[in-house]
């Protein structure tokens, strides 16, 4: 497991603190009842400061899996290292 | 504080017997993350499972006249600008015109007297904390930013006025603005993506701020209640002994004004209440002539006692606490030598010793803002301003007891003492909450009230508030004793039981119970008993009437009272009976 997927386990157990990490790497909005709207604000909120990330309003929407948020911050680093060079 | 660990803290488990303790944040916000980090702050402090309630979205005046205040231990306020008028956030397309400005103006001076009126209402049923508006107004001032225009100078000042009306309420305690801005910075507060897109209008590092300063007002930490001080380079600037009386200073122009500061500070500090005394190396007598010098702005009569020789400062030390009664963990010890403080610091680890840094300006500028932090107290009360004397008063007291004048009950005849007994039962008693939530040794069990468990308490109509006064030939002690029971039938049953050991010695603990037997024709008195690791005075006090250890729901009856009470020589009064 890389250093960044297990800081967003760590954002998700703080969310949805009933769920294992195995769990957690299955989870999605709708397929638990604790992911509601409230959920999904904290949870963005969370990630964006665990991660020094802004999410925008018009992305959280597609947000709604523990393997969209890794694959939107894998992006961000990307975007990151591109901008860099 | 981190949303991640606010949120991991809230998972923790907390013992099954806690109680609970329930909040209710009052904002016209959604208040998402500030719930989350105050229940945070407040299961930090006190380790209890913490419930935090909220209102409707855009409603503080209708949340608040609303409030349901039975079943909540405290309430949490916080105005901001747009529940003056929405006009005044970022998520009401009211116009902003220049010719609207006086119509806003009028609609938030009225929002502002109904949250006035709301608020000092319902400070009569659960105490409150309120926050003034803590954002930057929004860009619609015909003004430049940097100048302060006619309607914003006047919305400041509208909530400067609320803000100073709050603050003279007895259960109201207003958050401190100039304390916020140290700890969440003006620029750095408002977050306009997540205002307008989720109703929410704090950065998460202002939130979290907030939520801590919210956490300190509704459990303040017990302010401290004695400083010892050291004189040379600490109260003043150079060695009496080696500089002489004139040349020690504290002024501006010889570059020591900041021993002058310190000076101001610690009067200041001894007119509250606050008990101050000195330990230092030195030769009595020239310090004694120090204490002449008319231009202290810190006078001989405001300390008490001098520690002035050569011996060790520990042992100064424990000869002051001994005269205070009062245990290290209440006490300030300040000295410019590092050795001295670690000498002290050694000897009593509960104690805060701190080194006074001479020759720095900002260090001793921070020093006084934790000094007058670490003795703030919400509201003084009259026994503050007269415990230096009473203690004075008690070694005077002492002296003529052991001096061989007579018996104990001689003495105790001739000092001329009065104990007035209040049945009042006001909840607004300061000083009986604040004597049962600070004493440690002359307690029956050590329980301590939040205000609202106080005012719910004494709602109930079988409790009763009993306080005693004292005040003999050397002066008066004040309000020094509180018994908070409830009767039934025959039986007083005492639920809390303190009094100031200030008040030792007097047989005025006797005289409580004679009281409560007397006067309210019980047989008996049961006792909410539990030992302490401090209240051995209580305990022993007890014992004296029961041949079997001492158990919780212990009882005493008339017979056994009558039959080992010693005499009592006081005048007693009675007021606030029905």
């Amino acid at each position: 497991m890389s250093e960044q997927e297990s800081r967003l386990i760590r954002c998700f157990a703080s969310v949805f603190p009933g769920l294992t990490p195995e769990e957690i790497k299955e989870t999605r909005a709708g397929s638990s009842g604790s992911w509601d709207s409230l959920a999904g604000v904290t949870l963005t909120a969370v990630v964006e400061e665990e991660f020094g990330v802004e999410i925008d309003p018009a992305v959280m929407p597609e947000l709604d899996s523990f393997e969209a948020f890794r694959n939107y911050l894998e992006r961000q680093a990307q975007l990151k290292g591109g901008g860099d060079r | 504080m981190k949303l991640i660990e606010a949120l991991e803290i809230l998972r923790r488990p907390v013992a099954d017997a806690a109680p609970r303790f329930d909040l209710f944040l009052a904002c016209g916000f959604t208040p998402l993350h500030l719930q989350t980090f105050l229940a945070a702050e407040l299961r930090r402090l006190r380790e209890q499972p913490v419930t935090v309630k909220t209102g409707l979205f855009g409603d503080l005046a209708g949340n608040l006249e609303r409030l349901d205040a039975q079943s909540l231990q405290s309430l949490a306020v916080i105005i901001e600008w747009s529940d003056l008028d929405p006009r005044l956030g970022a998520r009401t397309l009211g116009g902003w015109l220049p010719a609207e400005l006086a119509g806003i103006m009028s609609a938030a001076s009225s929002a502002a007297a109904r949250l006035q009126r709301a608020l000092i209402e319902v400070s009569a049923r659960v105490p409150v904390v309120v926050c003034m508006p803590t954002l930057p107004l929004p860009p619609m001032f015909p003004t430049r930013a940097d100048q302060g225009g006619l309607f914003e100078t006047g919305l400041r000042e509208l909530s400067a006025s609320l803000a100073h009306s709050l603050a003279a309420q007895s259960a109201v305690r207003v958050a401190n603005a100039q304390f916020l801005d140290s700890i969440s910075a003006p620029g750095q507060r408002y977050d306009v993506k997540s205002d307008v897109t989720a109703g929410f209008p704090y950065t998460l590092h202002h939130a979290s701020a907030l939520a801590e300063l919210f956490a300190d007002l509704i459990q303040p930490r017990p302010p401290k209640k004695g400083l010892i001080t050291d004189l040379d380079d600490t109260l003043w600037a150079g060695i009496v002994g080696d500089d002489g009386v004139d040349g020690i200073s504290w002024h501006l122009d010889r570059h020591t004004q900041m021993h002058g500061l310190y000076q101001q500070l610690v009067a200041s500090l001894a007119g509250a209440g606050v008990l101050v005394g000195v330990a230092s190396k030195n030769d009595p007598a020239i310090v004694a002539r120090a204490f002449e010098r008319e231009d202290l702005l810190l006078s001989k009569s405001q300390i008490f006692p001098f520690e002035v020789h050569w011996q060790r400062k520990s042992e100064s030390v424990q000869r002051i606490l001994a005269t205070w009664n009062i245990a290290p963990d209440a006490v300030v010890f300040v000295d410019d030598s590092p050795m001295e403080v670690a000498e002290v610091r050694a000897a009593f680890p509960e104690m805060e010793c701190l080194v006074f840094p001479k020759n720095d300006y900002a260090g001793v500028w921070d020093l006084l803002k934790h000094l007058r932090d670490a003795f703030g107290k919400s509201l003084l009360t009259e026994e503050d301003t007269m415990r230096l004397r009473s203690i004075r008063d008690g070694a005077a007291w002492r002296e003529a007891g052991s001096a061989g004048e007579g018996s104990a009950d001689d003495f105790l005849k001739s000092a001329e003492a009065a104990v007035t007994f209040d049945a009042g039962k006001s909840a607004e008693d300061v000083r009986a909450f604040e004597l049962v939530n600070k004493t440690n040794q002359f307690n029956l069990n050590g329980k301590r009230f939040s205000d609202a468990e106080w005012k719910n308490f004494l709602s109930d109509p079988a409790a009763f508030l009993l306080t005693a006064s004292y005040k003999d030939k050397f002066g008066p002690l004040g309000k020094i004793a509180v018994v908070l029971g409830r009767v039934q039938g025959r039986t007083a049953k005492v639920a809390s039981w303190v009094m100031s050991c200030r008040a030792f010695s007097r047989r005025i603990e006797y005289q409580c119970l004679k009281h409560l037997f007397d006067t309210w024709e019980v047989d008996e008195i049961e006792f909410e008993y539990e030992a302490t690791e401090r209240n051995g005075p209580l305990q022993e006090f007890l014992a004296e009437f029961v041949k079997a250890p001492l158990q919780p729901g212990m009882r005493l009856t008339k017979e056994q009272f009558d039959e080992r009470v010693p005499q009592l020589f006081h005048h007693v009064e009675r007021v606030a009976y029905v």
